[in-house]
């Protein structure tokens, strides 16, 4: 047993340098690979973070070519995605002051912003999945463009990206008992809403 | 059941989503929530929340990802390729620069013997040979600091932390 948890973390350890090698070489079959594994999960979070389609996706893009120009600052002891959230972070904070130079509240919610279920593309589900899960993301969107920001970006991270405190400490470049604090506010403010709309 | 309980409760059911709780915590609040149905329905609110969080399923076009795999291959070729002429500006700068430390002796002869041949003072004719020698020099400095602000400053403005 603790010979393949041990066989299992150095395979993880090889992989992350490998991956750090690959994005140091800038190397495009990795990077395409990466783009197609990490496409949905990026995303997400841009879309959490910004709550509009066509910003998100043109901050996907920016990412990715910021992760192909940073690749050497990847350090191997973060997980991948740790770093990729947190370049889009500070590329998404980056581009919406240009446009709106104000708090991280008004930076992350745009005003106009269209609700976060305007992602969901019509014809890539069949059609009942594509109504159910539009219905769903729709209640889900409503919610959490309720929610501030800070505790809206948490949730997602903590929640969605299954990323861990210190992992959500570093991506948001915030100690960790501020992550915390936020984590619980959000709960707390997402249970309330969900409550008073059940109410 | 006394207040402090439920707000025991309430808190080790937001601790145990956030960051976890050990084990004795873990226990008392199973005990307090098999009999307390105001706690348990908070519990399972929050399970709601969080599991309609985690539902939300966000598909991307795929034409979005081949075109941005693209952007990615292209930029890729044209950072390798700048990449390239940068390093071929490097060997040559270091070949004038090595040159021109060579030639220095034979320029300062060149320079004093035009000067005695053209009878123009002194302080000109090294003022010259200082012009000669300094300035490529400084030249393929100033190239090398734009071209290297060029490629590695595509965009300076934000930092990654990590």
């Amino acid at each position: 047993m603790g010979n393949s948890v041990c066989l299992f973390m150095n395979s993880m350890e090889q992989e992350t340098q490998e991956l750090a090698r690959g994005l140091r070489r800038r190397d495009p079959d990795l990077l395409d690979e990466l783009i197609a594994r990490y496409h949905y999960r990026l995303l997400r979070y841009l879309w959490a973070l910004t709550g509009n389609r066509e910003t998100a996706e043109d901050l996907f893009q920016e990412t990715w070519m910021r992760v192909l120009e940073r690749g050497h600052q990847y350090s191997p002891r973060w997980k991948f995605e740790t770093w990729l959230f947190a370049i889009a972070r500070n590329l998404t904070i980056d581009v919406l002051r240009r446009r709106q130079p104000e708090s991280l509240d008004a930076l992350l919610c745009p005003e106009g912003s269209r609700a976060p279920h305007e992602l969901h593309s019509a014809d890539s589900l069949i059609p009942f999945e594509s109504t159910a899960a539009a219905e769903q993301a729709e209640r889900m969107g409503a919610l959490l463009q309720r929610l501030p920001a800070e505790a809206r970006e948490v949730l997602v991270l903590r929640f969605q990206e299954d990323l861990n405190l210190d992992e959500i400490a570093a991506v948001t470049s915030a100690p960790l008992s501020t992550v915390k604090s936020r984590l619980y506010r959000g709960l707390e403010a997402l249970r309330n809403l969900l409550t008073e709309k059940e109410a | 059941m006394n207040p402090q309980d439920h707000e025991r409760a309430c808190r080790l059911i937001d601790a145990w989503h956030v960051e976890g709780i050990p084990a004795p915590e873990q226990e008392w609040l199973d005990a307090h929530l098999a009999e307390c149905t105001e706690c348990r329905a908070q519990a399972l609110t929050n399970e709601r929340a969080l599991q309609l969080l985690r539902s939300v399923t966000v598909r991307a076009d795929p034409a979005l990802v081949s075109v941005t795999q693209a952007r990615v291959r292209l930029w890729a070729r044209q950072l390798r390729e700048r990449q390239a002429r940068l390093r071929a500006l490097w060997v040559s700068c270091a070949l004038s620069w090595v040159l021109g430390a060579v030639t220095a002796p034979l320029l300062w002869q060149a320079m004093s013997w035009l000067g005695q041949r053209f009878a123009v003072s002194q302080a000109i004719w090294i003022a010259l040979f200082a012009l000669c020698w300094i300035v490529p020099a400084t030249l393929v400095g100033a190239v090398l600091v734009w071209q290297h602000s060029r490629a590695g400053g595509v965009n300076n403005n934000s930092e990654v932390f990590l």
